[in-house]
């Protein structure tokens, strides 16, 4: 460089300038390892196995519990923890998978599931004699592929309106019979509460952030979002028509402006409208209650959503919350499939997560932790239960490249509240988008 | 070319000196130099170079992390041009350094300059003033830059006094760029340090003469402090360019990973990373790695050419 040929002092001062810059810029690029690689303990039949997952701190305290009590029960088999934040989760795992360095146990979740099983990174574990007796059938093919059960659910949540009666009853507005409700109902009673409640809250959080929903909607008019041979299988008119109620609703006043769904978007589950004691409704997963409640600091209810009565077909189905998978290439397979076998059938285990990754799908563990479950639990336990009895059928497993679909939505759901796009240009390209991520 | 020459008229002073080449250099010295280099030669093998040429070699396959590689030659850079989020990413990177970088080069000579007077506590002030680059790179301070600029945050509270109604900044589209270049412009505090280096340097009697011939203080700053603190601008331009294209953390941290809303801040490092590790494509964002290798390398050399006609080296 030019500045280099000058004085002395310049020249030392760009040195270590140059220096420091160059510091800086390995410091960056050298970020932490993940745990090191499962290996053989020191005993002669001591075993090591990793077990990773995503999740907030209150879960971390309750699976290292568990592994306590699973290495207590199986004194030659060590369990080393491995845990991030959902947010990155996937992101760490994938690096884990390139560099052939994955979990023996992978907690995955549906949108990657495909994804790893069709590159042969699970393992089957069938193959490996797990348990299985106690799950439901619908359950178990949720994980299963053409390369066998490569994860089985750890437990079921459904995704529904979470509402706060308190908020309907400042705004002199009924709470809706959640049985016969439409989504013209949903409106209107969202616009309702804004209005009579003079701003003290908002109707409903916005939907359209959430492709789950549009799932829901999909399935309701006989559409699936992602066919049986993985491809984009509902229409532009209901994506369209999923967009332009969001319009609708921030026109009416019945859901924030565009920035401020933004911004609550961006804050989870603690920051929503209903946590926040700001709104009337807003979508969650039922086993996501019990969080929403506590930041409340009130009794929150879950409504059916609307339009299951006067639609072509329900839409909701149970959604496997989580799956535990082993690794294809573990180097002990089967003390994995214990580790697994553990976490969904033992009462031990179901004991000390209730139902914190979904209502059990392991029914005799589903009826022995009913009874400890904590209020808001007891009512998402009750509302599965109830709600699956209208469930026709589960959702194919999404192709690979789906993961994207989240990003896909909310980046096209942010022009359309900010009224950069119309529904139906909305609608367009997240056909568009989606059908090119998964090709 | 002029750095060329620089070193060539660099190399012919020195040959001209009486400073006298080391010689008897003794073996053993030799081998414990080595061993003293050895972990900065392993970083520089290990993290610098080797990743560097397998990137190289990535740009041209259809990598997705999970299974082998497979080659595809060009495919992932013709890719690009038709890529519509790569080509915001690059408008909302220019914007960055175009905005950010001049602007924090201004409030950094500006502070400078006025610390460079000798007041009492002087010290004090120059802690306090670098205190934000040391933290601003951090998670914590763009954490609090939600708080700040979000519907409910200080920056609308404080605007709230003079009756004004404030808004989402971080989750508006057309103002949350802004404020991340805010961000920027607040972390002044090493360009800062470096031209209070620089001003230190400068002879105090051309500014007795300059004020003996009735210069204002105006007059001076632009006659003599500017052209003899040209080059440090110019250092200061070049590294806070480069370094301005390399920022991640900020935009990642206030839009929670996802260059949101509606792509405002997608910068193009943060696109990479979610093209890299999120949505598996390595070998894209490979390419896209080098792209912005031979972007910054363009610009760094347009900024040397330009140099010429505005850099000023007294001797």
């Amino acid at each position: 460089m030019q500045v280099l040929g000058r004085s002395a002092p310049a020249r030392r001062l760009t040195a270590v300038t140059a220096a420091a810059a160059l510091a800086l810029g390995l410091a960056a690029c050298g970020g932490d390892d993940s745990p090191s690689t499962s290996q053989s303990g020191s005993g002669d039949d001591q075993v090591t196995i990793r077990f990773s997952w995503w999740g907030s701190d209150t879960r971390q305290q309750v699976t290292q519990e568990v592994i306590d009590a699973f290495e207590a029960k199986y004194p030659h088999i060590s369990v080393q923890p491995d845990y991030t934040s959902w947010d990155n989760y996937f992101e760490k795992l994938n690096v884990g998978a390139a560099g052939g360095d994955l979990p023996d146990v992978i907690t995955q979740e549906e949108r990657f599931l495909a994804e790893y099983a069709n590159r042969g990174l699970l393992a089957d574990l069938d193959e490996l004699g797990l348990d299985t007796s106690a799950i439901d059938d619908a359950i178990l093919d949720s994980g299963t592929t053409d390369d066998g059960l490569v994860g089985v659910a750890s437990g079921v949540s459904v995704h529904a309106p979470v509402a706060d009666p308190a908020a309907f009853e400042a705004a002199g507005v009924d709470l809706p019979d959640d049985t016969t409700w439409t989504w013209d109902d949903y409106e209107e009673v969202a616009a309702a509460i804004s209005a009579g409640s003079d701003g003290e809250y908002y109707g409903v959080q916005d939907y359209s952030f959430l492709e789950v929903v549009l799932k829901i909607i999909a399935r309701q008019n006989g559409e699936e979002v992602f066919t049986e041979d993985g491809e984009v299988g509902v229409s532009q008119a209901t994506v369209a028509s999923w967009f332009q109620r969001s319009l609708d609703l921030q026109a009416s006043g019945g859901e924030p402006s565009a920035s401020v769904s933004t911004e609550v978007q961006a804050q989870g589950v603690e920051g929503s409208l209903p946590a926040t004691n700001a709104g009337a409704m807003a979508w969650f997963w039922s086993n996501q209650l019990e969080a929403i409640q506590s930041a409340a600091g009130r009794d929150l209810v879950l409504l059916r959503p609307p339009g299951e009565a006067d639609a072509q077909r329900t839409g909701t189905y149970l959604k496997p919350t989580m799956y535990y998978s082993v690794a294809a290439g573990s180097d002990h397979p089967e003390e994995a499939a214990l580790l697994v076998d553990f976490l969904i059938n033992s009462t031990e285990a179901g004991e000390l997560i209730l139902a914190d990754r979904g209502l059990p799908s392991n029914e005799d563990v589903r009826e022995a932790i009913l009874p400890l479950l904590s209020d808001a639990d007891r009512v998402g336990a009750e509302f599965v239960t109830d709600i699956s009895e209208t469930v026709v059928d589960g959702t194919p497993v999404p192709p690979v490249g789906s993961g994207e679909t989240t990003q896909i939505t909310q980046r096209i759901n942010s022009d359309l509240l900010f009224g950069r796009l119309t529904a139906e240009e909305a609608a367009k390209r997240w056909i568009d988008e989606v059908s090119a991520a998964i090709s | 070319m002029t750095a060329l020459n620089e070193l060539r008229q660099l190399r012919q002073q020195r040959g001209g000196t009486t400073v006298k080449p080391v010689t008897n250099l003794r073996k053993s010295d030799g081998r414990a130099a080595l061993v003293f280099l050895a972990p900065w030669f392993l970083g520089l093998f290990g993290i610098t170079l080797i990743p560097l040429v397998a990137s190289l070699v990535l740009a041209t396959t259809d990598y997705d992390l999970l299974t082998a590689p497979t080659f595809v030659g060009l495919d992932n850079f013709t890719a690009m041009l038709s890529d519509t989020r790569l080509h915001q990413s690059l408008k909302v990177t220019l914007l960055y350094v175009l905005t950010g970088v001049p602007l924090q080069l201004v409030v950094a000579l500006g502070l400078a300059v006025l610390l460079n007077r000798g007041l009492r506590g002087m010290t004090f002030y120059r802690s306090v003033f670098y205190l934000p680059s040391l933290l601003g790179g951090s998670v914590a301070i763009a954490i609090l830059w939600r708080q700040v600029f979000g519907q409910d945050g200080i920056f609308n509270a404080f605007l709230g006094w003079f009756g004004i109604e404030g808004m989402g900044w971080i989750s508006h589209p057309d103002t949350a760029l802004w404020t991340i270049v805010l961000l920027h412009v607040w972390t002044f505090g090493s360009p800062m340090i470096i031209f209070l280096a620089g001003l230190r340097q400068v002879p105090e009697m051309y500014y007795e003469a300059a004020s003996l011939d009735g210069a204002s203080r105006w007059r001076q700053f632009r006659s003599v402090t500017l052209p003899l603190l040209s080059p440090i601008i110019f250092f200061n331009l070049v590294m806070q360019v480069i370094i301005a294209f390399q920022a991640f953390t900020q935009a990642y941290v206030v839009s929670n990973g996802s260059g949101g809303p509606s792509d405002s801040t997608l910068f193009y490092t943060l696109y990479l990373y979610q093209e890299g590790f999120s949505n598996l494509r390595m070998g894209y964002a490979s390419a896209m790695a080098w792209v912005l290798v031979l972007i910054v390398l363009l610009l760094t050399a347009v900024n040397f050419w330009a140099s010429k006609f505005w850099v000023f080296y007294e001797d």
